[in-house]
């Protein structure tokens, strides 16, 4: 691929930096904030890209792991939608972008119903709640490797690198 | 004041109803809801501020106006800000003002009206900006907004390396032995304000001796996650249902600003005397131990030089928890304290993934790009979340 993604995105940052930055005044404080805060979401970005079609999927299948966790003890209510559910997201896995994140939306919004019980009519049993405890767990862990790169992270120095996370 | 559990009979709402919700704060959410799709929101030029001001301050009575020097702020990661000089025939010197103006969403969606009418009582408390005019639903001024007077200061000292955004991850340096006094005595102040006599417009307080406070906040920031979703998050989800069915009793409800933290407070940097105590957006009659988690939370805070962590960048947690309970005359109970870290920290995680992620997705807001930086530290309150729900 030429140029490459890379390529591209050092060209735009150093663009920003040498030719846009020094052209605003000082008074343009929120141009400044902005085009400053542009920077760093390319240089994120460049950490990202090449993983984030594996970020994604990997997140799915996390999805799907914790639905089956509480497929074992979740209200017989709504165990068959729950099964087929999974097996739905099943059928998607190792599909494009796009399809991952539309089957993210559906199983995730099976998850949420099922975690609210029919606004707490439905009993949620305590081996759900660890098996959802479990999954953020991680998943909190992967995401704040992701975005390391803001720097708003108070904890940022005990993570990973977006290159070890996605290589263990 | 002791706010220990009285012998009074509870006066308990139900967890799970989902109408418990403060009548302004349910007219603010509806609102957002009803004009999202008017969007996108296009960032205002300094000329069609102009006329905005002129047309209300005409409105308002003032003859002869001119407005000048209109200058975009930045800072602060919801209103929409701009610095300007009000001119006319009854003040013909001129004032500096601000003006804070509501985009279509934002980060926080909150209300004008409260903001203004708090701000404007707390300023014969402690030094706050001073509240000239508020358009509560953008009735004259086409969206909501508040004026404010202008006020001097600094957030951070000039070498105090922050990130720049919402004042959030700097240091305080050598001011900090000035600045933490005032930041204790600001947050009891706030806490011992007596909001009862006050006849407050735009605020309800929930009863007292019951879990009405908390289910209150649970209502407020479950419906905004379930009016803004973007992706299923089922920590998120999992938090709400900890918090309703844990919501503690708040015996006597108090005035608390919300958002007292690092950054939300300025200061004179060669002093480090407070000029103005920032963002009443927040404030609500509810249980000050929400204050209190608020800013124990991590990202609002830094480490100090020796390594110890620091409450907003001023004090260490025991230290801060000393100090302020000496200065309030309130106890700390560490139940409801760990409740409302819970709850603050779903809280933070609904504005991140919930209502930051749908403004930018519908691009409602002037500034996007800081939404979306912002967004990317929801998975730190998950975390939290994950652990303090697990400490139980």
């Amino acid at each position: 691929m030429l140029p490459s993604i890379d390529l591209r995105i050092a060209n735009i940052v150093k663009a920003l930096e040498q030719v846009v930055l020094p052209a605003l005044t000082g008074r343009e404080r929120l141009a400044k904030d902005q085009v400053n805060l542009c920077i760093g979401h390319l240089h994120m970005i460049a950490q990202q890209w090449r993983w984030a079609a594996a970020f994604e999927a990997g997140s799915f299948h996390a999805m799907i792991a914790l639905a089956e966790q509480m497929l074992r003890s979740v209200d017989p209510g709504y165990a068959e939608e729950l099964a087929q559910a999974i097996a739905s997201a099943k059928a998607v896995e190792g599909q494009g972008l796009a399809e991952v994140e539309h089957a993210i939306v559906a199983l995730g919004g099976l998850i949420d119903r099922i975690i609210l019980g029919e606004d707490g009519k439905v009993a949620l049993a305590s081996a759900v709640w660890e098996a959802v405890l479990d999954y953020g767990e991680k998943q909190a862990l992967r995401e704040r490797t992701w975005f390391a790169a803001t720097g708003l992270d108070p904890d940022r120095q005990e993570l990973p690198s977006i290159a070890a996370m996605m290589k263990a | 004041m002791d706010d220990s559990p009285l012998l009074a009979p509870r006066d308990d709402v139900n967890v799970w109803d989902r109408s418990e919700l403060e009548p302004r704060i349910r007219h603010v959410l509806e609102r957002t809801v009803r004009l999202r799709d008017t969007g996108p929101y296009r960032p205002k030029s300094d000329s069609q501020v102009t006329d905005m001001l002129t047309r209300f301050f005409a409105a308002k009575g003032l003859e002869d106006i001119a407005i000048t020097d209109v200058e975009r702020m930045s800072g602060g990661a919801s209103k929409e800000q701009f610095a300007f000089t009000l001119v006319h025939r009854a003040d013909g010197g001129g004032e500096r003002l601000v003006l804070r103006m509501d985009p279509l969403e934002a980060i926080a969606q909150t209300c004008r009206g409260r903001e203004g009418e708090i701000q404007a009582i707390m300023g014969d408390h402690m030094p706050v900006a001073p509240v000239r005019w508020f358009d509560a639903d953008g009735d004259l001024l086409g969206q909501p907004a508040v004026i404010l007077g202008f006020v001097s200061g600094v957030t951070q000292p000039s070498d105090g390396g922050g990130q720049g955004v919402s004042g959030m991850g700097g240091q305080l340096g050598t001011l900090i032995d000035r600045l933490a006094p005032q930041y204790i005595d600001a947050l009891a102040t706030t806490h011992r304000f007596d909001w009862a006599r006050a006849h407050l417009e735009f605020f309800d307080a929930p009863h007292a001796n019951s879990n009405q406070a908390a289910i209150w906040q649970v209502n407020w920031w479950s419906q905004v996650w379930w009016d803004c979703l973007v992706e299923p998050v089922p920590v998120v989800t999992l938090a709400e249902r900890w918090l309703r069915e844990n919501a503690p009793v708040c015996a006597v409800p108090m005035l608390v600003h919300g958002d007292l933290r690092m950054g939300n407070f300025m200061f004179e940097e060669s002093s480090g005397q407070f000029t103005a105590v920032l963002d009443w957006e927040l404030a609500h009659i509810g249980d000050f131990h929400e204050d209190i988690a608020w800013t124990m939370q991590k990202l609002f805070g830094a480490w100090g030089a020796d390594g110890v962590f620091l409450v907003s960048g001023l004090l260490p947690r025991n230290d801060f928890i000393a100090q302020y309970q000496a200065a309030s005359g309130n106890a700390i109970d560490p139940a409801r304290l760990h409740y409302y870290e819970v709850l603050n920290a779903y809280k933070c995680a609904v504005m991140d993934l919930g209502q930051a992620m749908r403004a930018s997705v519908a691009s409602n807001n002037h500034q996007e790009v800081v939404l979306t930086w912002l967004g990317s530290a929801g998975a730190v309150f998950l975390s939290h979340i994950v652990q303090l729900i697990r400490k139980g």
